[in-house]
């Protein structure tokens, strides 16, 4: 510090913030470049195909249909249904993750297993980990009718035999089972770490009331667990909105339109040519999620469970 | 016996079954793969096979005209350097807007990052493959790695770990006049090494595991990963199963090995991620 | 966007390692087999051209229509698309830029061994989108071993069909002890799967249309046609002769069935003998003829499913070259590679020594042959008038119905109405 003076002027501060803020703007710049050129830009595409005409759309002058895309999508019956077998899935899928994640949770947590719960844990986390192309190969050919594990385990326990992922009637739970092998252990994992900062205190006040375990349960705990049943339910709605690996790996829309959920839907349009029906149904989704996400998010900060 | 030990191993057995079902898929997948086709079709249920076969892992020495060292090496060399660009990119960006995040542009580059990560994935793909054809980068390892390097959480798991630093410590090297390269590299960085290792790893697994963007980018098999591969060896020209299943397990036995060493920092890493996210 | 400019003259900088010598690329779905008989006719060629090489690279077949699609209209196309030509159709009506070879067959000489009906599969829309290549030959097949071990012949018509199948359901044909095994072996998954199978029993019984005749005129709903079609759903609903998976199968999953040795009876494409002749396989364990017959007056047929051809892009990089290499397939040389790596060619002029009595089947025809008749050829509507057929019979496949005969009639109808306006 050699020029110990007066205050400094205004150019020296100009330069010195100057001087700050570009290395920040140096630091942002490699991320600020992905997420534009790699993020933003394809959205925008994505939104501007969905107003032009699917044969011209790939070309320098495409044509501009305003919404006749939109129109053509919901008036489209196999969106309609499409858009309703990927609500109805969400729902149940949402639900069961949640609800069994919960109880697993509960379980793991509870003293009856103190020491051994950490490899319970590390066994229902392995399939978040792995690849998922590769687990849903195999779910596809346990589920196989002709040699797969499912039916050669239920035949063995001398059950009735499931009809798996080949009948309109149960490809739903089919697809449900293997998607929940593959993320519950995440949710319960979430939920794991919300219950070790239960307060115990409570706990035993409940015990002392001689409160029974549902009004327990209804009182004490789950009130405590605001924080992770709203992180699992976005993640979960989000999630399974989505709903694509799956499909493309076991049902491919199938039996019938069983399974043909909407991103499957649009992205088999877009195999096909039809940019523009695909990107208006895929702009149809985002909306959809957006708002779920920001009405999650709202309702989150409102009440401020921190 | 005690009603407490009847009830502890009731609770055993129980977890035990549970884990099973998450387990079994992996032993059967690896045993499916050294199994011959006749014990497969006779005994699908029977996880050590009589004999071991081989053959499977023959099959796939050559698909679709490549080499199964080609598909290793792309998964390789795409997981690692889209890791190392995430790292630069969400940890350098991450820190700038933490650090000054009224600076004009900043905002607008969060909401922006928000609207991609919640865009959903598969769809976005697809006008990528436009993107990638302006860039002149379709069909190329560098566009896969570039794209693979927006990630979704690795941004809110550091900027989670900048929140935690004490504000005093940057605020004495500020009144050090220490420059912010200086504050970056000699007092933060330092602090970091925790979340560098959690976000390496959970990179390295989401990367690993990637396929719609490799196939899509893609312009040969040349370019295409292990999950990708994988879910190509399916043709009109037939199918070998017990091929499909020994290329699942290379596709997943690195993947558990990594998780196994690893276990806390990833699943740490992913509470963290979420609980921010 | 300057971002934009800056990422794209980096990366040039880093890609830098595109194709010096030309390098001519080929896309299609046929796996090892065409790769190495695309290696094998880069070679040949390479004798009259030292400085091309010819790369192919095979994709699964969904992933061939993507990318060609995709790559067409973004103007980053491959030299050369090879595939059937009803596929090669759907990359022309979604693109527009697939080359007319008119010009380049008809100053080709050696051409005679193309009858008219084949060049017939060539064109489209009054084009020559292809040059036909291989002709796509699909027999019915049996296990050899299974008929002995129910004291059956080579089924010859349906009701042969229909009793064989149900003695390899019943009686334990592969001697396992279980009963695990089935009639036939069909496919399901997609529309394109199922309209797969049921043109396989329409032409092999020996009727000209699927689904309309020549002159737009719907023909589900007359006798024959409708005796097949109600033979065709019960095959896989009443009858129960196929895997109840059958509807989830593709083709992988029907191969599984096939080669897994639990159906007895299949299509056999003339690619497939090569591979399950194969020890590891079938082991040669089948016999392959024509389709069973339905009616005892219409002759029963093995089904030529069209044409596989080359095609050339608008926008092929090197497209002169491109052309040189297409002509050349038709070459003896090319043509015999093509018999001994996929089993298939349009020239006969060449040695057949060695090839097993299933291939002859396909070499050297000796029995009835029916081809499709493609009437999206002629009526621009049909593709999207197939399109809710298939969809109508995918949804009735897992909803059986009581009455077939009326539920096809219904069915007829409203293939009219929708024809009509499409028309």
């Amino acid at each position: 510090m050699t020029t110990r003076a007066n205050a400094p002027s205004v150019s020296v501060l100009a330069r010195r913030w100057l001087g700050e803020n570009a290395t920040f703007y140096l630091f942002a710049a490699p991320f600020a470049a992905l997420t534009i050129v790699m993020g933003l830009w394809p959205i925008a595409l994505s939104i501007q195909t969905s107003f032009t005409e699917s044969y011209t759309a790939l070309s320098p002058q495409p044509t501009y249909v305003g919404f006749a895309n939109y129109i053509e999508v919901f008036g489209d019956p196999v969106f309609t249904k499409s858009a309703w077998l990927t609500l109805r899935y969400t729902v149940l899928a949402v639900v069961l993750n949640l609800v069994i994640a919960l109880f697993y949770a509960m379980f793991l947590s509870s003293v009856l297993l103190s020491r051994g719960a950490w490899i319970f844990k590390l066994c229902c986390f392995l399939p978040v980990v792995t690849p998922d192309v590769a687990g849903y190969i195999v779910w596809k050919w346990m589920y196989s009718g002709d040699f797969g594990a499912v039916n050669a385990a239920l035949t063995a326990l001398g059950l009735p035999e499931f009809g798996g992922v080949s009948q309109v009637s149960t490809v739903t739970l089919a697809i449900l089972i293997a998607e929940m092998w593959y993320h519950v252990g995440f949710y319960v994992v979430i939920f794991l770490a919300n219950f070790a900062m239960l307060d115990r205190t409570l706990d035993e006040a409940a015990h002392l009331d001689k409160a029974g375990f549902w009004r327990k349960f209804t009182r004490v705990t789950l009130p405590q667990l605001r924080p992770a049943i709203t992180i699992n339910s976005i993640y979960a709605l989000i999630q399974f909105l989505k709903t694509f690996t799956v499909v493309v790996v076991i049902t491919k829309g199938g039996p019938g339109t069983a399974t043909n959920f909407v991103s499957y839907y649009a992205y088999r349009q877009f195999d096909q040519a039809q940019y523009g029906t695909a990107t208006a149904m895929a702009t149809i989704l985002f909306s959809v999620i957006m708002v779920l996400a920001f009405a999650l998010y709202w309702y989150n900060q409102r009440r401020d469970w921190r | 016996m005690s009603r407490d030990t009847a009830l502890r191993i009731a609770a055993y057995g129980l977890a035990i079954a549970v884990s099973a079902f998450f387990v079994f898929p992996y032993l059967w997948m690896i045993s499916a793969s050294f199994k011959s086709t006749e014990a497969i079709l006779t005994e699908p249920l029977q996880l050590i096979p009589d004999s071991l076969s081989f053959k499977a892992y023959r099959d796939i020495a050559v698909m679709s005209g490549v080499g199964l060292g080609t598909y290793v090496w792309n998964s390789l060399w795409i997981t690692l350097a889209s890791t190392v660009i995430t790292l630069l990119s969400t940890g350098f960006g991450a820190y700038a807007l933490y650090r000054a995040p009224k600076l004009p542009g900043f905002g607008l580059l969060r909401v922006g990052f928000l609207l991609v990560i919640m865009y959903p994935y598969m769809l976005l793909v697809m006008p990528v493959y436009l993107v990638m054809f302006k860039l002149g980068l379709l069909g190329t390892v560098t566009g896969i790695i570039l794209f693979l390097s927006v990630g979704p959480i690795q941004f809110f798991l550091f900027e989670q770990f900048f929140r935690s630093i004490p504000r005093e410590v940057i605020e004495a090297a500020r009144m050090d006049r220490a420059s912010e390269t200086r504050i970056l590299f000699r007092v933060v960085a330092p602090m970091a090494r925790p979340v560098v290792v959690t976000v390496t790893l959970i990179t390295i697994l989401l990367n690993w595991a990637q396929w719609f963007p490799i196939l899509v980018i893609s312009r040969s098999t040349d370019t295409y990963t292990l999950p990708v591969a994988l879910l190509s060896l399916n043709s009109e020209l037939g199918v070998n199963f017990q091929g499909i299943m020994a290329l699942a397990t290379l596709t997943t036995l690195p993947v558990i090995l990594v998780y196994l060493a690893t276990q806390k920092y990833v699943i740490e890493g992913m509470i963290s991620g979420a609980v921010k996210g | 966007m300057k971002l934009k400019a800056l990422l794209a003259g980096t990366t040039l900088a880093l890609g830098g390692s595109m194709a010096m010598a030309e390098e001519l690329v080929i896309w299609h779905d046929l796996g090892d087999n065409g790769i190495n008989w695309f290696a094998e006719a880069g070679e040949a060629f390479k004798k009259m051209h030292p400085d091309v090489t010819v790369k192919s690279v095979s994709f699964p077949t969904d992933q061939w229509y993507g990318k060609s699609i995709a790559a067409l209209n973004t103007n980053t196309a491959p030299d050369l698309l090879y595939n059937n030509y009803e596929r090669v159709i759907r990359v022309v009506d979604q693109t527009g830029k697939v080359m007319d070879l008119s010009d380049v067959f008809a100053g080709m000489a050696d051409t005679g061994f193309l009858s008219e009906a084949d060049l017939n599969v060539a064109r489209y829309d009054g084009n020559m989108i292809i040059l036909p290549v291989q002709r796509v030959q699909m027999g019915f097949g049996a296990r050899k071993s299974w008929l002995e071990a129910v004291g059956e012949d080579f089924p010859e018509t349906w009701e042969d069909v229909q009793r064989v199948s149900a003695k390899f359901i019943a009686e334990d044909p592969d001697g396992n002890g279980k009963d695990d095994t089935y009639g036939l072996a069909l496919e399901a998954a997609n529309p394109r799967d199922l309209i797969h199978m049921l043109d396989l029993y329409t032409f092999g019984a020996g009727l000209r249309h699927t689904l309309i005749d020549g002159a737009g005129e719907i023909v589900i709903d007359e006798p024959k046609h409708k005796q097949v079609l109600v033979e065709f759903l019960k095959t896989f609903t009443d009858y129960g002769y196929v895997s109840p998976d059958t509807v989830t199968h593709s083709f992988p999953e029907m191969y599984q069935v096939i080669e897994g040795g639990r159906a007895g009876m299949f299509r056999v494409g003339d690619w497939n003998v090569k591979k399950w002749d194969g020890a590891d396989v079938l082991n040669g364990d089948f016999l392959v003829g024509e389709w069973p017959q339905h009616f005892d007056d219409v002759d029963n047929a093995v089904v030529i499913g069209g044409m596989r051809g080359v095609a050339v892009p608008d926008n092929a990089p090197n497209k002169d070259m491109a052309i040189e290499f297409a002509k050349f397939l038709l070459s003896v040389e090319a043509q015999q590679a093509s018999l001994n790596n996929v089993g298939a060619a349009v020239r006969g002029d060449f040695a057949l020594d060695g090839l097993s009595e299933r291939r002859l089947v396909f070499a050297q025809p000796a029995h009835n042959l029916n081809a499709y008749d493609f009437p999206e050829s002629v009526h621009a509507f049909y593709p999207e008038l197939e399109a809710d057929f298939h969809r109508e019979l995918l949804e009735v496949l897992v909803d059986p119905q009581d009455d077939w005969g009326a539920y096809v009639d219904a069915l007829a109808e409203r293939m009219r109405a929708k024809r009509d306006s499409l028309k």
